[in-house]
């Protein structure tokens, strides 16, 4: 509720290999435009990602670069690239621990 | 047999292609064993060759719950006590839902894993005690089905069940015996059978026909022929036939006794006996030549069966490669693998064959099946990857790495797989295998594959847990030496936590020769640091040496410093530093944004106990964050605020105030509410007709009314003669009401006329469409096609559309001129009716001249109808009947021309069927067989529940039973449910012999029947009077309560045993009579009679459901000193927790709750609710935020409302005469932005009820607001429907009046009738909605629900007029309202005046909901 009014650039990207975390995944999308921040949740129980991860972008046009490329494939994963319906604030990322 | 011998010959006379049909081939040698001369003996048994994975396959029903998507069409079911219910569908629920788990698994790979089926044994163990049936199925998954898991460890584990579930009070039956029996013989196990005999004897079991073959066949896998002998010698005396199950077994045993010969001479033997080798015979010899490595023989045999037209299955072929690999003849491998034949579903087959071998440690063997699997063609061009599966389990079963090594390289060289080293490494992770993924990563590193510090995570996770120093370093060094440095993640999440102290961590690393990484280093002190020294923190962080470092990777740590800390000072300096300082902000975040988020998060994070007990720090914190000049937006604000709100700290909103920026506007304006009157509509509508009466104006209207009733009363001259005498005030609509009258009367004339003079007076009206249809069906059938022909023309330049249920009465019309006016007649009006396009052509349509053809004996005509029909309209009608008509008369060449037809337009699948029911239905059961025995030929469950209906329906069981046997190894077969449809079919003729064959039947097969299969089965046994052998589910004694009564003998025998005891005390408990059944515990115990937990729990129960708590606690007292470590089952106790909460002990009900949360036993839905309820209704707000909490924290997602918690708080505050405090939370609530729009009306009904008009002014008044000002209408929808509810009619029209938006929440509205419809007696409050708000829905819509009402009031009467009003409104009647109505008028024992429809209410039900859902996605 608290970022609502700013406009949302952010994907859910899902799918994504067991290889990569956060730093592959910054990595792959700042090729399509400045990256803000990066969350790739991991299980505490497995000790593996949890498979889907949401990227946000600082510039609008990054977020569409991002969105009309299809499709993304990394490290041999064809991953699923969605914009993200709801902001941040809901994910409350503290309780998935600090992320870079 | 003579019929079957002229079939043969028949089909053998046609060798080139009776079914010679392209697309065949594919399957390998088809149907070309159809024509094979020899007349075989029927089988007298059934039986599965050992290894039958997908045997257990049980489909989950079909039939969803009506209350499913649409709401709407809800069949109507009664309520029951909830809290007996909740005790007997519990169980039904669990086993369906393990049924549902095992059996999806089995049905997707053929196997079950070990995790699964120690997830559902735990399950089943903690929720008390387990029926039979649900250890059935533990039972029957503990061998083949288990092909990862050793085979000693699976007979373990069978033991462990066995023996726990029996502790737990589980009442095994002989089913449960031959079950354990066929798992010994899957898993080798070497066991005594005259223990095992002996064993039964002392459980008071029965051995059966099965149990001796599994007995047999357990010696023979010794080579004990002896001991074989001596079992066949008992069964013989005991009359129970020998079947080829025996046979096979014997071909074992002498050829594991080394006597070869003997083996291979049982085939005659069979042949003597009358009994013909099955391919499980030729298999059982086939192996045992393959355990001797005789290849010659093993040809030999194998071309012998193919002559005697037991070809062998892929899955046969498999059992023979593992026999040959487990017995070293490695080198005749090829020859068999050249022979499987890929048949459909071969993939899953050759997987747990792979399986079995890697875990039998022949794991090259596996590795040459893998290569036989087709190459996955996925069409996205994404890279296929195969032999994951065997990656995993040679990872699993520690393979040597060497091996799996080489087999990677193999699929990777082979383009097999893309990144098999990867999938392996994932696997050992997985598995937490640390010696295992480091080797692997080694081989990474030389092949310069990356290696990332979060690969070790999954190896750091255990040793973490554990607290394990040398477990984490041992794996940190593992790190280090593979060159991957400790970054921070690593360190703050699994490594430093281990340690107390960063130095000692430091030191511990260091000394395991460790280098340490400078940044990572930084972050994880900085971490610990927020977490224990803030001051410390800020003199690190301020330092302008210190390095940029963005807030997010110690955001948590700093929150849950700041939480913990009282250093309020250190609190402001750090805050201010990050509002002002870049070097905490990475992008393009402003600082102090991301400050004040962090604000926002450190309030969300706090719960409301820590927010109260703090109040004063966070007062202090944010004065001093004003005085140093941090702002916030008004988002950051509002969303602190709610949750100060929320936690009741509202005090503290007022220290937040200042911080807000200023340069923010004030709150929503205010709107006033619009007023739009009422207008009583239908009032002004009945005086106009009155005053019409009064003042003798023009008729018209009147006359077509009294024409109408007349109509009604069926008083055709009276009717006539009226319009006679005021021609000229006649209106359409009369003339219609007098048309459809003198159809129903066959008075064709007179409607001809009528129909003209309508004309004269106006040539463009149109009749409805069931008139029209009327009429052109009295002229067919009389022989005046013609004018029936011009009539559909007129129908058609009228445009007058056929709907659905139109087209069903064309369907009948065409029926009767079928029977009456012939071939042509019908023809004509078909192509008529097709070519205008007044209907789309279906196969029912369509079917009426194949009918005539049928009725005039025509096969060939038919035939020719039926072929024309598929290439006009793409339709086959009636074309079982055809075939069976064709196979009696034994004309090869039309059989072969329908067949081909059918295949080509069809498909083969659709031929086959077609071809197997009518074999069926011509007692042709050897080519029936011979049908099914097709490779790739899968499971259609519709038709094999049509034809299966259709014997039922028709009382023949012959073929019915043949179709059950013959489908015995169809792929993905259900084979509870065909047993179902024969035990029917024996309810139906009451034939209680062949229901129990029926059990035995599928006991041999392995079939785990459900819960419904073993009630109808116990039904019939009893309904004849008959011992019923097994523990029958719960739920019978609600469906036949009577003859239980009857049956059970009124004088109580006087000295009986703990059995006998128990026996009276279930049976009591079952029938309701608790406290009966606690005087003969009472008595039992006094004679020292001990039971198993069960019973005592039965008793429990029972009482628990009147509400009896104090004599509970006296059995479990009783329980508690003749078992020890008797607890409560979850039933039992959630059945405390609503008894306490019933009676409004909720403390107690409270502490209960507890203690079974303790003891890890999950309390039910009900339970919980009716608690949150009684704390609810003592306002006892802490209480029941305590219960949410508790929930919330329980593993397992509860699918209980969060509403139940948020309405009762509430009511807990109007309770407490603080209702104010509720209308914050409901106003909180609803204006959120996760707003879900859940249901208040609970708390409206209980206000309402309680007569709190104070509550319920402000909480109207707050509906209301939220309706005008938020356009949430949710809760003033609640409010008004509750009125109506309570029939508060007046309230409920002003609220309208007040608030008119709710008028438009059709669906709320919608299903409140649905709702009403459930249940009797509802229609007034049905009535009610609809006086204040007539237009909630279609007509028909609403009709169907007043329809239901009427037919749940049995109200005759109102039925038939609503339905006679619709008929003259000229409103569709949809058919299952049909259905009901036909019912009604049957109980009235009055003709039904419509055809009743054909099918059943489910079919229609789906139907509505299927056109509902097409509507919904349309409107979307």
């Amino acid at each position: 509720m608290a970022a609502s009014s700013k406009k949302v650039l952010e994907l859910f990207v899902s799918k994504i290999p067991w290889t990569v975390a956060s730093k592959e995944m910054r990595e792959y999308f700042t090729q399509f435009g400045p990256v803000k921040k990066c969350l790739v949740p991991f299980d505490k129980e497995t000790g593996f990602n949890r498979g889907f991860c949401w990227v946000g972008f600082s510039t609008e046009e990054g977020l569409n670069n991002a969105l009309q490329k299809d499709p993304h494939v990394l490290e041999g994963a064809k991953l699923q690239v969605q914009r993200n319906r709801r902001p941040f604030a809901g994910q409350r990322p503290n309780k998935n621990g600090d992320s870079d | 047999m003579a019929a079957l011998l002229r079939s043969a010959r028949l089909l053998k006379f046609s060798p080139s292609g009776l079914l010679q049909i392209t697309g065949t081939k594919r399957n390998g040698p088809p149907l070309g064993r159809l024509y094979s001369g020899a007349v075989g003996g029927r089988r007298t048994g059934v039986c599965s060759r050992q290894i039958s994975p997908v045997s257990a396959n049980v489909s989950s029903r079909v039939w969803p719950y009506a209350a499913g998507c649409v709401r709407h069409y809800a069949v109507a079911t009664e309520q029951k006590d909830e809290a007996s219910a909740a005790v007997r569908s519990k169980q039904a629920q669990q086993f369906d839902w393990a049924l549902t788990k095992l059996d999806s698994s089995v049905r997707r790979t053929g196997r079950i894993t070990k995790t699964l089926l120690l997830r559902i044994f735990h399950d089943t163990c903690r929720a008390g005690y387990p029926s039979g049936n649900q250890a059935l199925l533990l039972l029957r998954s503990c061998g083949s089905l288990l092909p990862e898991v050793p085979l000693e460890e699976r007979t373990e584990l069978a033991h462990r069940v066995w023996e726990r579930l029996l502790e737990l009070g589980a009442q095994y039956d002989v089913s449960h015996y031959n079950a354990l029996l066929k798992v010994y013989l899957q898993n080798d196990f070497k066991f005594s059978p005259t223990d095992f005999l002996a064993k039964m004897e002392a459980a008071n079991v029965h051995p059966n026909r099965v149990t001796y073959q599994r007995l047999i066949a357990a010696y023979c896998q010794n080579g004990d022929i002896e001991g074989a002998s001596t079992i066949l010698g008992f069964m013989k005396s005991k009359d129970l036939p020998i079947t080829e199950a025996v046979f096979s077994s014997l071909v074992t045993g002498h050829a594991r006794a080394g006597d070869m010969d003997s083996a291979a001479n049982i085939l005659p033997v069979m042949r003597g006996a009358g009994i013909e080798p099955s391919p499980d015979t030729y298999v059982s010899l086939l192996n045992a030549y393959a355990e001797k490595g005789d290849l010659a023989n093993m040809k030999k045999t194998l071309e012998e069966a193919e002559g005697a037209d037991c070809s062998m299955m892929d899955r046969d072929i498999m059992q023979l490669i593992f026999t040959l690999a487990k017995a070293g003849h490695q080198h005749l491998l090829p020859e068999m693998v050249e022979r499987l034949r890929h048949e459909r579903g071969y993939v899953p087959d050759a997987m747990n064959l792979c399986l079995s071998l890697i875990t039998q440690g022949q794991e090259d063997t596996a590795f040459s099946i893998l290569k036989t699997f087709p190459t996955l063609q996925s069409e996205n061009n994404e890279s296929s990857n195969l032999g994951n599966f065997f990656l995993r389990h040679c990872i699993n079963v520690d393979t040597s790495l060497q091996k799996i090594v080489h087999y990677c390289k193999e699929l990777q060289e082979n383009n097999l797989h893309t990144a098999p080293l990867t999938f392996s490494l994932a696997c050992a992770l997985e598995a937490k295998k640390i010696g295992t993924s480091l080797e692997l990563m080694k081989l990474f590193k030389e092949q310069n594959l990356p290696i990332r510090p979060h690969y070790f995570w999954p190896l750091l996770i255990q040793p973490a847990k554990e607290n394990n120093v040398a477990g984490v370093v041992e794996v940190a060094k593992g790190m280090q030496d593979l060159g991957v440095s400790l970054d921070t993640e690593t360190l703050s999440n699994y490594v430093l936590p281990v340690f107390p102290s960063i130095e000692e961590a430091r030191k511990a690393l260091m000394d395991a020769g460790i280098s340490m990484d400078s940044e990572g280093f930084l972050c994880s002190e900085v971490r610990s640091l927020a977490g224990s020294n803030l001051a410390k923190l800020f003199t690190l962080l301020s330092d302008p040496s210190f390095p940029s470092l963005d807030l997010s990777t110690f955001r948590s740590s700093l929150i849950t410093g700041f939480r913990k800390s009282t250093d309020v000072e250190s609190m402001v300096k750090i805050t201010v530093l990050l509002y002002r300082d870049e070097r905490f902000s990475k992008g393009s975040y402003k600082p102090a944004e991301d400050t004040a988020y962090f604000l926002y998060n450190l309030i969300d994070d706090m719960s409301e106990g820590q927010l109260q007990a703090q109040q004063g720090k966070l007062r202090t914190f944010f004065n001093q964050l004003h005085a140093q000049n941090v702002t916030i937006s008004l988002n950051i604000y509002r969303g602190i605020k709610n949750i100060l709100e929320s936690h009741e700290v509202p005090e503290l909103i007022k220290d937040l105030i200042p911080l807000l920026d200023s340069k923010v506007s004030n709150g929503p304006s205010g709107a006033a509410p619009r007023f739009t009157g009422l207008e009583g509509k239908v009032l002004a509508l009945e005086n106009k007709l009155a005053e019409y009466k009064a003042e003798n104006k023009p008729l018209g209207t009147i006359l077509k009314q009294v024409i109408q009733t007349l109509a009604a009363e069926e008083n055709l001259p009276r009717a006539l003669e009226l319009k006679q005498q005021h021609e000229e005030e006649m209106t359409a609509g009369g003339y219609a009401t007098l048309i459809s009258l003198c159809c129903r009367h066959k008075n064709v004339e007179e409607a001809l006329n009528l129909k003209r003079e309508m004309n004269r007076k106006d040539s463009s009206v149109a009749l409805d469409a069931s008139k029209y249809i009327a009429l052109i069906k009295l002229l067919s059938v009389n022989d005046r096609v013609e004018e029936a022909v011009d009539i559909l023309k007129e129908m058609k330049e009228k445009d007058v559309a056929l709907i659905d249920l139109q087209v069903t009465s064309v369907f009948h019309m065409l029926n009767t001129v079928a029977a009456t006016g012939g071939v042509a007649a019908v023809r004509r009006l078909q192509d008529t009716i097709f070519t205008l396009g007044l209907a789309k052509p279906t196969a029912n349509l369509c079917s009426p001249v194949v009918t005539a053809y049928l009725e005039s004996k025509d096969v060939p005509g038919a035939l020719e109808a039926a072929l024309e029909c598929q290439k006009l309209y793409n339709q086959l009608p009636r074309i079982h009947d055809i075939i069976v008509a064709l196979v009696e008369m034994g004309d090869t060449d039309l059989l072969q021309k329908a067949m081909d037809f059918v295949s080509q337009e069809r498909g083969e699948m659709t031929m086959l069927y077609d071809l197997f029911f009518a074999f069926l239905q011509t007692g042709r059961y050897r080519e029936a067989r011979k049908i099914m025995e097709t490779p790739g030929l899968r499971s259609k469950p519709g038709r094999l529940q049509w034809y299966a209906d259709k014997c039922i329906f028709t009382k023949q069981m012959e073929p019915l039973e043949q179709m059950v046997e013959m489908t015995a190894k169809l792929f993905e077969c259900d084979r509870d449910e065909m047993y179902t449809y024969i035990l029917r079919l024996c309810k139906e003729t009451n034939d209680w012999k062949k229901a129990e064959a029926i059990w035995t039947k599928m006991q041999e097969e392995n079939v785990i029947p459900r819960e419904r299969t073993l009630c109808l089965l116990a039904d019939i046994l009893r309904s004849n009077g008959q011992h019923v052998p097994f523990e029958v589910p719960e739920t019978w004694y609600k469906q036949a309560p009577t003859t239980q009564q009857v049956k059970s003998p009124s004088t109580p025998p006087t000295a009986e045993g703990g059995a006998d005891y128990q026996g009276r005390l279930l049976a009591l408990c079952k029938k309701g009579k608790a406290k009966e059944a606690l005087g003969i515990l009472k008595e039992a115990d006094k004679m020292g009679v001990a039971f198993n937990p069960s019973p005592y729990d039965q008793l429990i129960r029972a009482l628990l459901s009147e509400g009896a708590i104090e004599d509970a606690f006296v059995v479990k007292g009783i329980a508690e000193t003749r078992v020890p470590g008797f607890k409560l089952s979850d039933i039992a106790s959630s059945l405390l927790i609503i008894s306490y909460s019933k009676r409004g002990q909720a403390k107690d009900a409270l502490e209960k709750l507890k203690s079974m949360l303790q003891v890890d036993h999950v309390p039910s839905n009900l339970a919980i609710t009716r608690l949150v309820q009684a704390l609810g209704n003592s306002g006892d707000v802490a209480g029941i935020q305590e219960v949410e909490s508790l929930i919330k924290s329980l593993a397992t997602t509860s699918s209980l409302s969060s509403m139940v918690f948020i309405n009762n708080t509430a009511l807990a505050h109007i309770n407490n005469g603080d209702v104010d405090s509720a209308v914050e939370l409901f106003d909180a609530m609803y204006t959120s932005p996760d707003n879900t729009n859940p249901s208040m009306s609970f708390v409206f009904r209980k206000v309402l009820e309680s007569g709190n008009d104070k509550a319920l002014d402000k909480l109207s008044i707050m509906a209301e607001r939220l309706a005008n000002h938020f356009a949430c209408y949710r809760p003033a929808s609640d409010l008004f429907l509750q009125l109506l509810e309570m029939d508060k009619v007046e309230d409920a029209k002003f609220m309208l009046a007040r608030c008119n938006a709710v008028a438009e929440q059709k669906e709320l509205l919608l299903s409140f009738v649905s709702q009403k419809a459930q249940s009797p007696g509802q229609i007034g409050k049905i009535r009610s909605l609809l006086s204040l708000i007539p237009d909630i829905a279609e007509k028909e819509v609403v009709n169907a629900y007043l329809i239901k009402c009427h037919v749940l009031d049995k109200d005759f009467t109102s039925a038939k007029a609503l339905y006679e009003q619709m008929q003259k409104e000229g409103l569709a009647v949809d058919e299952l309202s049909l259905k009901r109505l036909a019912g009604l008028y049957r109980e009235a024992r009055e003709t039904v005046p419509f055809t009743e429809p054909p099918e059943s209410f489910k079919f229609y039900a789906d139907k509505l909901k299927e056109r509902a859902a097409k509507g919904q996605a349309a409107e979307k």
